[in-house]
């Protein structure tokens, strides 16, 4: 065992310290303003982008900026001096030939490893068998996706996931009040947690306590981002990725009105739950969740993860599932890689050589004999009718068991 | 569970160790400099006979492309963008590319046939656009002394000559895939074995 979770580390080192995605080092850049004293980013950012080297905003909410910006502020002695003039160099070709990028790329992704590995533990802990568990362990741990997911692209959604996967364990150790709670906490660093609430309150034995299920993780998101309400806030957090594709409109019904195919199916899933499953099961219920997201929306990669340990756990539930759910995550992972960005497959590989910014990307290569919006809609279709089929099969199995 | 640690662990020392040494095999060409600095503010238009004439010194064998930034203002310019590569007077390769894959102010390859011998020789370059009316001109950015990494001597431009020239990057065909795998794998390890590159301070 510890040999494995040596070998699972220095595989993870590797890519962390080698493939580079351009937005850890400018999302650390915002993130560097709590150690000026900058508490209020979003203002903050939008006020001084005249000024500022990058100027994009901070779409992530409250507690990332404060976890990466405290996290810096404890890791400056290792990053050095010459870190912050790294993190504000605007120009991407001396920024990556900067011979220290090596390390602040492995200091900057060492909480996801710590996260990453508390994770493998948290699976080991999750089942009843310890084969089981341990089996869960090690499919974590050496699994290709999230390696590349997490230390690749630098993927803080690693904390808004180790937590969800806190409030997974709280449940079923039947304390879903501090489920309730790690969901709220969750949600303070990206919104995806919030989506889980509303089946919670089903899981709630009497009024009052699905009333705190509801409440609790809403008033702790509140709670959080309340102090930062403005304008620039709401800007930078609400109208970003995750509200603006989920809610993408999906066949239209007259008069400017569209049928959201994600909500609609979001919704079936709720009322199903309120009117014809009196012993919800969590799992089942927040597995199919994402697995709509992701069949019905032009998904980040680094949202993957957000689905990982579920799908762990589901593997070692249902082992006839590993080679179906194999190829749907390949599926899913490939689908990103041809999307028409450089810096999801070739620009990975500045940090080895900038010569690499003249080869074709596999969008463009593949243009060549082939449209790539329809391979991607492709996969994208191929993999919502397997999220589909499992969907199907979650509940069926969970009603003749 | 063996299996899939074996996996696990080929493809990921694939994709640290490998990978880039496939990318480096698909190089076509390689830069020779980094495009120098230069104020957006000083430019020159380019359009009908109004032409630009540059004078450089190759600095690699093997010249294959000659890149630059290029203003296309509200992508107006849909003509012919012509670049003619000179060698004692004498044209020995063009380019031409359409105005309308000219993005505003993106870098652009003017990509000719190999030539071989380019090594310290000096060239002269035109880039021209004789279809573009004054509403559709193309602009490129003018830096306005010489510049000794890109080569660039003196430019010509409305019959006068001046110092200096546009901010140009050279491009080499690599000699083999061998040579661009060990140049990329070389410059990685220098830059990740540097004398206290992974200390802090």
């Amino acid at each position: 065992m510890k040999k494995l979770l040596v070998l699972a580390i220095v595989l993870r080192v590797l890519v962390a310290a080698f493939l580079f995605h351009p937005d850890i080092k400018t999302f650390n850049f915002q993130a560097s303003f709590l150690k000026k004293g900058v508490t209020d980013i979003y203002s903050y950012l939008i006020e001084n982008r005249k000024t500022l080297p990058l100027k994009e905003e901070f779409v992530y909410f409250p507690l990332t900026y404060f976890v990466l910006g405290g996290y810096q502020a404890i890791a400056s002695p290792v990053l050095g001096s010459g870190f912050d003039a790294w993190l504000g160099n605007a120009d991407s070709n001396t920024a990556i030939l900067n011979p220290n990028v090596f390390r602040y790329l492995l200091v900057l992704k060492l909480p996801y490893l710590i996260l990453d590995i508390s994770i493998a533990f948290l699976l080991l802990k999750f089942f009843d068998s310890g084969v089981m568990g341990k089996k869960a362990f090690i499919i974590w741990l050496f699994n290709p996706f999230t390696i590349f997911i997490i230390y690749a692209f630098g993927n803080i959604d690693i904390f808004p996931v180790f937590i969800t996967l806190i409030s997974l364990l709280l449940i079923k150790k039947e304390k879903l009040l501090l489920a309730a709670l790690a969901l709220g906490i969750a949600a303070g660093f990206k919104l995806y947690p919030l989506l889980f609430v509303p089946f919670l309150i089903f899981g709630g034995k009497s009024t009052k306590e699905k009333v705190l299920l509801g409440a609790i993780p809403f008033g702790i998101f509140g709670a959080i981002s309340v102090p930062f309400l403005s304008q620039a806030f709401a800007q930078s957090t609400l109208i970003s990725g995750l509200t603006t594709r989920i809610f993408n409109p999906g066949f239209a019904v007259g008069f400017g009105e569209s049928i959201i195919v994600g909500l609609l199916l979001f919704s079936a899933l709720f009322f199903g739950a309120w009117l014809t499953d009196k012993k919800p099961n969590m799992f089942n219920y927040w597995i199919v969740i994402l697995l709509i997201i992701f069949s019905f929306s032009h998904f980040h990669i680094a949202w993957l993860l957000w689905i990982a340990p579920f799908v762990v756990i589901l593997v070692v539930k249902k082992s006839f599932l590993s080679w179906p759910i194999f190829l749907l995550a390949t599926a899913s992972v490939v689908i990103p890689l041809l999307y028409q960005d450089r810096s999801m497959t070739i620009s990975l590989y500045r940090a080895y050589s900038t010569w690499f910014d003249l080869l074709p990307t596999p969008f463009n290569a593949i243009e060549r004999f082939y449209d790539p919006y329809n391979l991607q809609s492709i996969l994208h279709t191929i993999f919502a009718g397997g999220a589909l089929t499992i969907s199907y099969l979650l509940f069926r199995k969970e009603k003749t068991q | 569970m063996k299996k899939m640690i074996w996996l696990t662990t080929v493809s990921v020392l694939f994709l640290v160790f490998v990978v880039p040494a496939i990318l480096a095999s698909a190089l076509k060409m390689i830069p020779v400099n980094i495009q120098p600095g230069y104020n957006s503010d000083i430019r020159l238009s380019i359009y009908k006979i109004r032409g630009f004439s540059q004078k450089f010194v190759a600095k690699t064998g093997n010249l294959t492309a000659i890149g630059t930034s290029i203003r296309n203002p509200n992508l107006k310019n849909k003509t012919d963008v012509i670049f003619s590569l000179y060698d004692n007077g004498n044209l020995i390769r063009t380019s031409v590319l359409n105005g309308q894959n000219l993005e505003d102010g993106s870098f652009v390859k003017f990509v000719f046939p190999v030539i071989p011998d380019s090594l310290g020789k000096e060239y002269i370059f035109t880039i021209t656009s004789p279809g573009a009316g004054p509403e559709e001109t193309i602009e490129v950015f003018i830096i306005s002394e010489p510049e000794s990494t890109s080569g660039i001597t003196e430019y010509i431009y409305e019959e006068e000559v001046h110092p200096g020239g546009i901010p140009l990057v050279s491009y080499s065909q690599p000699e083999s895939k061998l040579k661009t795998i060990n140049s990329v794998y070389s410059s990685w390890l220098s830059r990740l074995l540097s004398p206290g590159s992974q200390k802090s301070g």
